[in-house]
Formats: C-alpha cells, sequence, structure tokens
C-alpha cells in the first residue's frame, strides 16, 4: 500500500515538475546563475535576504554585510574587467556609478557574461522595484516578494510609531565639513516619511544635486532638535560637536539628541533600511 | 655612435644619428607588446596569443580569444599611441620652448582638456559623459588656440607664448574647481580621469584615436629635422633656411592635436612628456631631433609597460597608470640628469 | 652689391630706421657703429632678409626680404645655446643650408672637421656646447658661419663679451672669409677695433645713416664725433693706426 503511495507521489511530482518545465523552459537552467558576484553592497545585502546567498561565489571589498560574504579585493567603483573573469562567473551585479560602468559592462557582455545594472534608487518604491529585479535575475522571485512584505510591515511599523505632528527638525550629517543630504534624495525622503523637518532643505540649490554643503553658522541658526552622524563611524560624536566653536547651543547637542548611526546604514538600501527606520523612530521617541 | 669613428681617420666626425637606434626601439615595442598582452589575471599562452594574432591554427578560442582581441590588444594598443604621442608631443614641446622642463601639457592643454572633461561629467544627463572624450579634447584644443591668441603680436614667439599658456591653464582649472564645488558627485570621477586611465579600451577608441594621433605624428616626423632649427635664435634659423614662426606653429598644432586626442582617450597620464625624451637624449647621447621617431616608440613602450604594472601589480585592483609613471619615471629622470651632468661625453 | 634705397623699418609705433640710402660692396668688410639705440641691429636683421621692411634692400639685384636663394650667415649677439648638444654637431648645422636638414655629407664631415682644426676647437669637438667659455662659444660661432659657406655673414657685436685675446683671435677668424670672397657686415663697440679690421665704415645715430665711406674717412670725420656727442677723441699711432677713445671731460 504504502508502496504504491511512494510510487504515485513521485510521479505526480514528476509530472508537475515536467509540465512546469514545458510551460516555462527558460526558468529552468538560464534564470538560476550559479555562480554570481556582486559589485554592489547594497545588492549583495539583498541577494542573501532573498534567499541567493548560495550562488553568490564573490562580492566587492565593500560588501561585508552579512558576515558570511565571500568578501574579495575586487572592487565596486573600479571593476576590474580581468580579475572578474578570473572567477568564470556568470553573472555580475555591477554598480551603475562605477568608473565606466557602460564600458565594463559592454566589454563584459562580449565575453558572454550577463551584466545586471544596477542603479541606486531615489525613493522606497523604486528600492522596491530593483529587489524584484534581482529576484527575477537570480531565480529567487519568491524570495523578493517575501523579503519586500517584511520590509513593507517593518516599515510601516516604525512610521506609525515614530511620525510625528510637531515641527521636529533634524540635520543630517555626511562629513565633518558638514556636507549634508536634502529631502530630494534617498535618505531625506526616509526623514520626511517621519515628517520631519530637514534644516537642509532652504539651503538646497540647483547645483548642489541634494547634497549641499552647509556653513556652521547656518547650522547654528537652523538649530536643530535631532542630529543624525552618518560619519559616527569616522569619530564623530556628541562629544566632538560640542567641542565646535557654537554648537554646544543648538537645541540637538543641549537635549542630547545626537544620534550616532551605525556603519553603513544610511547607505545601504537593502532590508537593512528596515534598521534605519527603527533607529529614527527611537530618535524621534527620545524627543517626543 | 658615442665614440669617434676610429677608423684611422680622425678627421671623421661620428655620425649625427644612428638608425639601428630606431630600429632597436621598434623591436623592443613589438616584443614588450606581444608581453602585455599574455600577461593579466587571466594567463594565456605565449604561443597561442601568435597563432591567434596571426591566424594560424591552433589559436585562442571562445571567451579566451574574446579577452585578447576585444580586451588586451585594443589596451595595449591604445597604451602605445598614448605613450607614442606623449612623448612625441613633450620632445616637440622642449625644443619648441627651449627648455628641457617642457611637457605636453604645457600651453594649458591639460587644464583644458579636464574642464572640457569636467563640463561632461558635471551636466546633467547620462549622455553628455559618452561624450566626454570629445568634450575634453576641445577644451584641450580651445586652451592652446586662446594661449595663442592671447600672445598678442608676439604670436608663436615661445616666451610669451609660454607665459599665456600659464594664464590660460590657471584660469581653465579655477573654472573646473569651481564647477566641481558646485557638483561635488563630480569629485570621484574627475579625479579618476585626471589620474588617467586606460581601463577599458575598445576597438572604437583605439580606431579614431589611432588616426588622429598618427596624422599628428606624421607630421612631426616630417619636419623633425628642420625642428633642431628652433634650438637657436629665431635669425640663426632664418639663415640656416627655415621659417621659424611657421615651422612653431606647425610644431605645436600637431603636437597639441597629439596630446588633446591622447588625452581624451586616456585621462590625463603624466610624466611620458618629460622623462622619456631625455631618458633617449640620454641614452643616445644626441639632442637632434632626428631622434623623434625613437623617442615616440620608446614611449609607447614606456606606457605599454606601465598599464601592465597597472594591470597586474595590485591584481584584481586596478593602479591607476598616472601613479606608475610618476613612481618609475621619477627615478628614472634623476638618474639620468645626474649621468649628464656628470659626464660631458 | 648689397643696394638699399628709402629703408624704413617701424616696429610699434616707432621708426626704428628711417630713410636709410647706402650702398655696401661685396667681398669687404663693412662695420655698422654708433650709440646704443641707433638701430645697428635692425638693420642687420633687416639685410638678413626675415624682417619686413618698406623701402628696398636688394643683394645682387634681387630683394632680400623672404629670399631664401641667399646663403646668408647670422651670428647673433647672444645665441641660444642648445642643451646637450656638442660641439661638433653645433658646428655641423651650419651644413643645413647646403645639405639640408639632417643630412651630413661625406664632404661636409670633412670641412667640419678641418674648420674645428682652424678655429682650435677639434679637441673640444664632443664636450657641450653650454660648456663652453665665452670665447670658445664665440669661435663656435664663427666656425658655424665659416662651414655654412655662405656669401653673406652677418655679425652682430661679434667681440662684445670677449676679453682682447680672443676678440683678436675671433676677429683674424672673420678675416679668413674675406679670403673667400665673403661679404662681411658687422655692427661694433669698439671702434678701434672696427678700423682696424673693417675696410667700410656706417655711422649710424637714432636711426639713421649719417656718415658712410672708407674707414680713414668717417673716423676723421666730425659727423662720427657728432654721433657720440662730441665725447670722442682720435688719436693716431705711429704706425697710422688710429685710435678712438672716450672722453671724460665734460668739456671736448
Amino acid at each position: 500500500m504504502f508502496k504504491v503511495r511512494k510510487v504515485l507521489t513521485k510521479l505526480v511530482i514528476a509530472t508537475t515538475a515536467i509540465s512546469l518545465l514545458a510551460i516555462c523552459p527558460a526558468q529552468a537552467a538560464s534564470n538560476l546563475p550559479k555562480r554570481i558576484i556582486s559589485l554592489s553592497p547594497s545588492a549583495t545585502e539583498i541577494l542573501y535576504a532573498i534567499g541567493s546567498g548560495k550562488q553568490v561565489i564573490a562580492v566587492d571589498d565593500l560588501s561585508n554585510y552579512p558576515k558570511e560574504t565571500p568578501m574579495t579585493k575586487l572592487s565596486a567603483f573600479n571593476p576590474n574587467v580581468e580579475a572578474l573573469l578570473n572567477y568564470k562567473p556568470d553573472l555580475i551585479i555591477l554598480n551603475a556609478d562605477a568608473t565606466k560602468a557602460l564600458e565594463v559592462k559592454a566589454a563584459l557582455e562580449k565575453l558572454k557574461i550577463t551584466v545586471f545594472l544596477e542603479k541606486a534608487p531615489s525613493n522606497l518604491r523604486e528600492a522596491y522595484l530593483e529587489i524584484t529585479a534581482l529576484g527575477r535575475a537570480t531565480g529567487k522571485l519568491t524570495g523578493a516578494q517575501n523579503t519586500i512584505s517584511e520590509m513593507k510591515s517593518k516599515i510601516s511599523a516604525a512610521i506609525r510609531t515614530g511620525k510625528t505632528s510637531k515641527r521636529i527638525t533634524f540635520f543630517h550629517e555626511l562629513d565633518d565639513t558638514l556636507y549634508t543630504a536634502t529631502s530630494d534624495t534617498f535618505i531625506g525622503k526616509v526623514y520626511k516619511d517621519f515628517n520631519l523637518v530637514n534644516v537642509a532643505d532652504p539651503a538646497a540649490t540647483a547645483d548642489s544635486a541634494g547634497y549641499p554643503q552647509l556653513q556652521s553658522e547656518y547650522v547654528i541658526k537652523a538649530n536643530p532638535k535631532i542630529i543624525f552622524l552618518s560619519d559616527a563611524q569616522y569619530g564623530e560624536s556628541l562629544a566632538t560637536l560640542t567641542k565646535r566653536a557654537g554648537w554646544n547651543g543648538i537645541s540637538a547637542v543641549k537635549s542630547k539628541n545626537v544620534v550616532a548611526l551605525p556603519e553603513d546604514i544610511p547607505s545601504r538600501w537593502g532590508p537593512r533600511l528596515v534598521d534605519f527606520y527603527e533607529f529614527i523612530a527611537n530618535a524621534i521617541a527620545k524627543v517626543k | 655612435m658615442k665614440k669617434l669613428k676610429s677608423k684611422g681617420e680622425e678627421s671623421l666626425l661620428a655620425p649625427i644619428w644612428n638608425w639601428k637606434i630606431t630600429a632597436l626601439s621598434a623591436a623592443l615595442l613589438f616584443f614588450v607588446g606581444i608581453l602585455a598582452i599574455s600577461f593579466g589575471p587571466v594567463s594565456l599562452g605565449f604561443q597561442e596569443i601568435i597563432r591567434t594574432l596571426f591566424g594560424l591554427p591552433g589559436g585562442l578560442t571562445g571567451q579566451d580569444r574574446t579577452l585578447l582581441i576585444d580586451l588586451r590588444l585594443p589596451r595595449a594598443l591604445l597604451a602605445a599611441l598614448v605613450g607614442a604621442a606623449l612623448a612625441t608631443s613633450g620632445a616637440v614641446y622642449q625644443t619648441v620652448f627651449r627648455n628641457p622642463l617642457a611637457d605636453p601639457y604645457l600651453l594649458g592643454a591639460a587644464a583644458g582638456a579636464g574642464l572640457g572633461a569636467t563640463i561632461a561629467i558635471t551636466s546633467a544627463g547620462a549622455d553628455l559623459y559618452s561624450l566626454l572624450p570629445i568634450f575634453s579634447f576641445f577644451g584641450a584644443i580651445s586652451a592652446v588656440l586662446v594661449s595663442f591668441f592671447i600672445s598678442g603680436k608676439f604670436f608663436a614667439e615661445p616666451n610669451s607664448l609660454l607665459l599665456s599658456g600659464i594664464a590660460v591653464g590657471s584660469f581653465a582649472t579655477a573654472v573646473q574647481t569651481y564647477l566641481q564645488q558646485r557638483n561635488s558627485s563630480s569629485l570621484r570621477p574627475v579625479y579618476s580621469w585626471i589620474l588617467g586611465e586606460l581601463t577599458v579600451a575598445n576597438w572604437q577608441i583605439v580606431t579614431w584615436s589611432s588616426i588622429y594621433i598618427l596624422i599628428a605624428l606624421i607630421i612631426l616626423f616630417t619636419v623633425s629635422k628642420q625642428l633642431d632649427g628652433l634650438m637657436l635664435t629665431d635669425e640663426e634659423a632664418y639663415s640656416l633656411g627655415i621659417n621659424p614662426n611657421k615651422l612653431r606653429v606647425i610644431a605645436v598644432v600637431a603636437a597639441t592635436l597629439a596630446t588633446a586626442t591622447a588625452v581624451s582617450a586616456s585621462g590625463l597620464i603624466g610624466f611620458v612628456g618629460i622623462v622619456v625624451p631625455h631618458l633617449v637624449r640620454g641614452i643616445t647621447h644626441r639632442v637632434t631631433n632626428r631622434g623623434l621617431l625613437t623617442i615616440a616608440l620608446a614611449g609607447a613602450t614606456f606606457l605599454v609597460l606601465a598599464d601592465l604594472g597597472a594591470r597586474t601589480l595590485l591584481s584584481p585592483a586596478e593602479l591607476p597608470i598616472g601613479v606608475i609613471t610618476a613612481f618609475v619615471g621619477a627615478p628614472f629622470f634623476l638618474v639620468v640628469l645626474r649621468k649628464k651632468r656628470l659626464v660631458s661625453q | 652689391m648689397i643696394n638699399i634705397s628709402d629703408l624704413t623699418v617701424r616696429i610699434g609705433q616707432r621708426d626704428i630706421l628711417s630713410d636709410i640710402n647706402i650702398e655696401i660692396e661685396d667681398g669687404k668688410w663693412t662695420c655698422l657703429v654708433g650709440p646704443n639705440g641707433a638701430g645697428k641691429t635692425t638693420l642687420l636683421k633687416s639685410l638678413l632678409g626675415s624682417m619686413p621692411y618698406s623701402g628696398s634692400i636688394t643683394d645682387s639685384g634681387v630683394e632680400v626680404f623672404r629670399n631664401h636663394d641667399r646663403n646668408v650667415a647670422f651670428v647673433p649677439q647672444q645665441p641660444q645655446i642648445p642643451i646637450g648638444m656638442s660641439v661638433s654637431e653645433y658646428v655641423m648645422l651650419g651644413r643645413s643650408k647646403r645639405d639640408g636638414w639632417g643630412n651630413e655629407s661625406n664632404q661636409s664631415r670633412n670641412l667640419v672637421a678641418d674648420i674645428l682644426k682652424l678655429t682650435g676647437l677639434f679637441g673640444m669637438q664632443r664636450q657641450f656646447v653650454s660648456q663652453l667659455s665665452g670665447g670658445e662659444m664665440q669661435r663656435a660661432l664663427i666656425a658655424r658661419a665659416l662651414v655654412q659657406e655662405p656669401t653673406l655673414i652677418l655679425l652682430d657685436e661679434p667681440t662684445s663679451a670677449l676679453d682682447l685675446h680672443h676678440q683678436i683671435a675671433v676677429l683674424n677668424n672673420i678675416e679668413l672669409l674675406k679670403e673667400r670672397g665673403v661679404t662681411i657686415i658687422s655692427t661694433m663697440h669698439d671702434i678701434t677695433l672696427a678700423a682696424m679690421y673693417a675696410e667700410k665704415i656706417v655711422v649710424m645715430q637714432e636711426g639713421k645713416v649719417l656718415l658712410h665711406g672708407t674707414s680713414d674717412f668717417v673716423i676723421h670725420s666730425p659727423e662720427l664725433k657728432s654721433a657720440f656727442e662730441n665725447r670722442i677723441n682720435v688719436y693716431t699711432l705711429d704706425s697710422g693706426r688710429p685710435v678712438i677713445v672716450a672722453n671724460k671731460d665734460l668739456t671736448s
């Protein structure tokens, strides 16, 4: 009896598999690249989140998350075609901002290697679209969709907790020469989701391309209630801000609402975006 | 070539130029070229390369063949062309300006090219990025033209050209810095362009740059013998049958064409234009411009080797080629300078 | 015969030379003298043919401007010294007119060797030109002019930077050219030397020719004194040779 059942089950599975193969023959072999090189830290995080991690054979020297990534000396911003060739990949995820990205892509495609050009998204919607595209490219579409829905729900939750009706001003510091991001940038939009008021916005000019450099006086005058330090990994902290001339009068410094953002979180637009949102929600809670 | 031909005939002076050295440089270039295209992160067999190049059976196939033909070969050729262009222009500028420290970027060509490249990079729209070579080419040419016009009634007079070149260069650099400050996202691409890169050469770049560079070099080789006259005062040159102003214009135009093309294809690669001419002159103990062809060949060899180093030394990362030319060029240069001072033949 | 008629050379707003009318005989040594700014060098450059002028300068009946059919040697007051070039290479440049640039015939090589011996430079032939002393450099310039085998040689202050010993040596070398029938035109500060070597003297002042003629005639003329604002005295040695010295007194 059991034997028949076993045989029947196997038969059903086999038939289903064959019919699936018949319906989408392309899906079976070529949509499952087995030797992926990721030259984009964000894409690396996404690949591991959606389940393609096992197909990744090498990542660039900045792709440090998750811990098990096979990091190499390959450069994300200065891709070396020949070095890539040595790994015998079948799919390369290339950052569109890399030097000579288009020429590198052309050269790789001449060598019959598929290239996925990853463009930095300008908002959440585009980020989700790219995650889906990556899922499709690596044969983990369902994994991608699951990751996206998880991100969506966690981000909504963070926004619900943190969204404020009060006028809370903030300053997002990129480096100690006071480069910042306006609400036109991806980072800026994340803050905007919480209704935070970005002190950089009035300072935006036509050609700062979303990343203007502010003057110290300007920041002091704007008197933000929260300061987010993207350069905490380079040594900036509440202590160093207090030492800056005139900065200990700033509301955020006085009330110690200076948030040291962890390394890489604000610059990766993968699944750890959730962490970014949650960080901001916590910071806002302390101000309320 | 350094010694008197002591065939018992003291009255015969040593020949001014020995064409054997030119032939030797050509052979060296060929050898170095083959070496360069066989090395890399992916190793290709020497014999297979020769067979593939000459269309003999038993050559490379598939990805290896594509690697050789579409990646390594154009890159080596581009390195050779750019090296030849820069070395020759440098030598010509040194003669025209009677200044051993002149380099091909002297008349503001480098600053103009940089400005053109920055304009291309900072202008909105990715399409302009692909036009970067054109922008930097015209930037370089315009800067030199403006230098000529500023020198005014002393048109083509070496010293006034030099001064106008400095003025134009400073202005172009100032504008470029301003643009970069307003568009901070352009900093990295412009910086890496400035350091010089041959990273992805393709046959398209090789084709158009070879046309311009070869035209310029042929012009310069044709007038090379007369260029010696520019080392004298204008009246001396005139008395020996040369029109110094006309010759200077031809020489500078051709040299600028070569430089502008080289720069737009590969960014600003420094040192080649100063070091290689002096290297060749130091080794051959001759300053005559009949050595231009040899200088071109030596420049080509130098840059092909430098590019090989850029690709392999820190593999898989790529060293900017400008760093290699500086690291190698500077010590060599010092050695040659010292030798020249201590030895009077 | 070189014929100069109504020669005016204008540079910028100034007439450097105005209304020059003289004849210069072939095969003789003519010396241009006069105070600084008289236009001597400009006249020399005009005779070369490299400088535009209004009026006419003809050499054997042909206008000299941009006329490359002539074989004229030019020895500048301050030459451009090429770095890294040997003496023999430098002198060999003089053959470019006859051989064409970049070709050295065996005949040329022999000639250069001979001239180097003649001017005492043979032993230094492999030294860099930049290492020569003032006197040696001047000899190298003369040597280069000699190998050019010109019909006319123009020298701008050939002895100004030299000590007495070398001055005489260089002038003697130049005199060799006369044996070959070459016309010599030179500018000189030192009128005594000019009188020693030149057959004809042209006195210039402020772009004009005050006087010209044989050395004897010119040396003893009042125009010579007035060209130098009467600050010179002319003495005659027992041998008959004139000596011109500057006068320190404010009264003549």
